[in-house]
């Protein structure tokens, strides 16, 4: 055997064509939307139920319902207690979640493809008959009410939750934490998640993906039987533009005696996830602060030290959520890491992305598709997205063509549109004693300090 | 179920271990390195370096320029990272398929030809990044420093396990470029290490390559003794507290106790047990303490798989913010005693989940990777990966009682509370 050579990277082969899983789809009598995806894998099978019911959809006197009321699913039903309908799912090694979020609220499900039909029948009690036990409700609303506390002890939370109100309009329900606040959660009953139940948890709007070990055929029997009563279009509706806070630069820095590190987040008002330049915003993130060696961590971390990783995101949802840059600091220095993040930010919306940065992106992107498709709740979850925001069909099997067809000059564009250094919100949760004074001295805008 | 996930097992001469376990389903492959070092080959003053020494593993190798390694990766798509723990330091890429071999010139270039990359601006580069991981990890986390506590407690001074993997960051600080070196020479050599691959290979070809990259570095000595002394007695000897009143937002109280090493066939039911107690929400914690009593937010129960002297049981549980620590604990230990009734059918549910939650990893090439290099590493015993399952089905109710009585009482138990109050 000869040896190799170690001084070039050994060529790869060509790219193997990876096909996503196709997809069944069909829509019941009641008006659920149903896909499902046949992965002959391993013996499992993972499920994903939407219902468009989410934060997004109430009022500030409301917030933290969705999520409350998700927890609460598991509490009990009118046949069974919360301990028994637990013993009943783990019995059969099955793992159900309840989650509410901004756009709805999911229902997972995941076990041995052969326990399908009884997770079915288990998974179609909670969401058609729940009781809401007053000691469970009273239960999930204090583990809400503590969590509010943990996030505001917790400088991370606390930086992430303190940015958000300052990108958006205080009449933005993005402004808020998706948890709620103190008063809200508080105000929260019985009466109010029955309520909450009855007008927006219907079947329209939203959708059923299942994917694993099984046939299609069969899995649309089973969904016919459990949840063929459930009807009806959710009476509950998002309606709110995401307007930001301000356009004007500011710095806010919230103190914390003692800390050792500074909590940074710099951003504003991000993109939709419906807006026509999806890809090419996207991989501009991506050369900016998606990947470890974006321009931000290869500065901030390999080449200053300054912190063990920072990265930046959109996050897409219906409505455009916060555009953001996240990391951890030390106190000595907070203001240059402020400073590098800004010129970073300068450096993407005014010059774009190189052509070389935008091809390893794509190639990125590309590449990674199938890592994340490996297993049955990954494919669960893809197909899901298409169902939330309502994406074509052949949206997955097109993805690695139109990843790949993204320029630069479309990148270079989108990062100019959708990234506003003038306008980004810097927050610092950190020692003011220590890092005031530098950060004023950057002259990025008016520094206010809050006591934290 | 049973489970049959195929590998081959080979050794090349100069030591390294290779298991090949092909699945073409998708075309993703995973390469996954466990060396046979972590935290627990540190010396006293040196704490802390086998997390550092990792970081430098990605400052580049004598053909591979620094950050080329992720640059390369990420140009594929694929994912890269690597972890330290008490017992291994693990290194693992997942690529589409075709490129396997980028990741084995990577891994054997690094594995052969570190040392010549290494600097001093380097090493200062990658002290800074260890020591802004440590404070945004632990240090400016509320209960951050609760593993350095808890550990402190169940493990005598003199035990490997006594210091946490971060380390101290007076030890990060002394570090030398030929501590580095030396470091290089003792423990990453191919006989103290085992390469797995799995995914959408052909195993004949995968070997060969494997062959082809790394069967050229040298073997090295066998690596020195664990310093210090992992041997210790099975039980703490007594109940052994750490009160902490702290900035936290809840009160929280944490509970270690030693337990058999994860080499032991007692291993299993301590593993069933925290199952029993803790796992999924029909557990007896949560279905007391949580739904019933309401006197705890959140549970946790966790068997640290260690190998030297003890493995450590966990249990902790988060109170709610008015709450009262000393009745959390009494809860606590109230459940853990009540263990000493378990059940067969508490034992089904258990297993039920642990089934479903190893199957579902196993969906991953990467985590497959990781079990085999696991076995293999610390059993010369890959196929353990397809009898888990049968060593935690045999577990019966009265041996779950005896480790109660054991191993759970008072006269084995750390317990760090963590109580609201402090600076603001």
């Amino acid at each position: 055997m000869s040896a190799p050579d170690r001084t070039v990277a050994p060529p790869g082969g060509t790219l193997r064509p990876f096909d996503f899983p196709s997809v069944v789809r069909c829509t019941l009598p009641s008006g659920l939307d149903l896909r499902v995806a046949e992965v002959r894998r391993l013996p499992m099978v993972a499920l994903n139920l939407f219902i468009r019911a989410g934060e997004a959809a109430l009022g500030e006197e409301r917030a933290g319902l969705a999520v409350l009321t998700a927890d609460a699913l598991e509490g009990g039903t009118k046949k069974r207690s919360g301990s028994d309908l637990a013993e009943a799912v783990e019995r059969i090694g099955a793992r159900i979640s309840t989650h509410g979020g901004w756009e709805g609220t999911t229902i997972g499900l995941s076990c041995l493809a052969e326990r399908l039909p009884e997770a079915l029948t288990i998974l179609s009690e909670l969401l058609l008959d729940p009781a809401f036990p007053e000691d469970e409700v009273a239960r999930v609303r204090d583990q809400q009410l503590a969590t509010i506390r943990q996030r505001a002890m917790n400088p991370g939370s606390l930086a992430t939750d303190t940015a958000r109100a300052r990108y958006f309009d205080p009449s933005v329900p993005y402004a808020r934490s998706v948890d709620g606040s103190v008063a809200s959660v508080g105000a929260a009953t019985v009466a109010a998640m029955r309520g909450w139940v009855e007008a927006a948890f219907r079947p329209e709007n939203g959708g059923l993906v299942v994917a694993g070990d099984v046939d299609p055929a069969e899995v649309e029997s089973m969904v016919r039987e459990h949840l063929g009563r459930w009807t009806g279009v959710p009476a509950v509706r998002a309606d709110f533009t995401a307007e930001p806070a301000s356009r004007e630069r500011s710095v806010v820095l919230v103190h914390r005696p003692g800390a050792v590190q500074s909590e940074l987040r710099v951003g504003h008002v991000g993109a939709p996830r419906s807006i026509p330049d999806y890809y090419p915003l996207s991989i501009a993130n991506m050369v900016l602060g998606g990947m470890f060696t974006s321009r931000l961590n290869l500065n901030l971390r390999e080449k200053n030290g300054f912190t063990y990783g920072v990265r930046s995101r959109f996050a897409f949802r219906s409505q455009a959520g916060p555009f953001q840059v996240s990391t951890a600091v030390g106190n000595d220095v907070t203001a240059p890491a402020v400073r590098e993040i800004v010129r970073e930010l300068e450096g993407i919306a005014t010059d774009g992305p190189t052509e070389d940065e935008v091809a390893a992106a794509r190639d990125y992107a590309a590449g990674v598709f199938g890592l994340h498709l490996q297993t049955t709740s990954q494919i669960a979850d893809r197909v899901g997205q298409l169902v939330v925001f309502g994406l074509p069909d052949d949206h997955f099997d097109r993805y690695r063509d139109d990843v790949r067809s993204v320029t630069r000059a479309q990148a270079a564009e989108s990062a100019a549109r959708w990234i506003r250094p003038a306008e980004a919100q810097i927050v610092v949760v950190g020692d003011a004693e220590v890092v005031a004074d530098p950060l004023r001295a950057l002259e990025l805008g008016p520094v206010e300090v809050e006591e934290g | 179920m049973t489970l049959s996930i195929p590998f081959e097992r080979h050794r090349l001469d100069n030591g390294l271990r290779v298991i090949l376990s092909p699945d073409r389903s998708v075309p993703v492959v995973a390469t996954n390195l466990w060396y046979g070092v972590g935290s627990r080959n540190e010396p006293a003053g040196k704490t802390g370096f086998a997390h550092l020494f990792e970081h430098m593993m990605f400052q580049g190798s004598a053909h591979v320029p620094k950050n080329r390694h992720f640059e390369l990766i990420e140009r594929v798509g694929g994912s890269l990272n690597a972890t330290t723990w008490f017992d291994r330091t693990n290194y693992f890429e997942t690529v589409p398929s075709h490129e396997l071999e980028l990741t084995l010139w990577l891994e054997s270039d690094r594995m052969g030809w570190m040392l010549p990359a290494i600097d001093q601006e380097k090493l200062d580069n990658q002290r800074d990044v260890v020591k802004n991981e440590k404070r945004q990890r632990y240090d400016n986390q509320p209960y951050g420093d609760w593993s350095e506590r808890l550990q402190a407690l169940v493990y005598p001074p003199e035990h490997p396990y006594h210091h946490t993997v971060i380390g101290s960051m007076e030890d990060i600080d002394a570090a030398s470029l030929e501590d580095v070196a030396s470091f290089f020479e003792t423990f990453y050599v191919p006989n103290n290490a085992v390469l797995t691959i799995a995914g959408a290979i052909d195993p004949a070809r995968a070997l060969e390559q494997a062959k082809r990259w790394f069967g050229e570095i040298e073997p090295g000595a066998a690596v020195p003794p664990i310093p210090g002394d992992p041997e210790l007695p099975s039980l703490i000897g007594e109940t052994r507290r750490d009160h902490v009143v702290s900035d936290v937002p809840l009160p929280r109280v944490i509970m270690g106790f030693r337990a058999p090493p994860y080499s032991s066939d007692d291993f299993a039911v301590a593993e069933v047990a925290r199952s029993l107690l803790g796992s999924g929400r029909a557990s007896r914690l949560y279905r007391r303490l949580v739904r019933e009593r309401r006197i705890a937010k959140g549970v946790v129960t966790y068997v640290y798989p260690l190998l030297s002297g003890a493995a450590m049981f966990l249990v902790w549980a988060t109170g709610y913010p008015d709450g009262d620590p000393e009745a959390l604990e009494a809860a606590l230990s109230e459940e853990i005693a009540a263990l000493a009734r378990a059940e067969q059918a508490e034992i089904d549910r258990a297993i039920a989940l642990l089934e479903t939650d190893l199957v579902r990893s196993l969906e991953r090439v990467a985590e497959r990777a990781d079990l085999l290099s696991m076995f293999e590493l610390y059993f010369e015993d890959p196929d353990r990966v397809n009898r888990e399952l049968d060593r935690l089905r045999a577990v019966q109710p009265e041996q779950v009682r005896a480790f109660t009585a054991e191993r759970l009482g008072d006269d084995n138990r750390a317990v760090v509370v963590f109580e609201p109050g402090g600076t603001s």
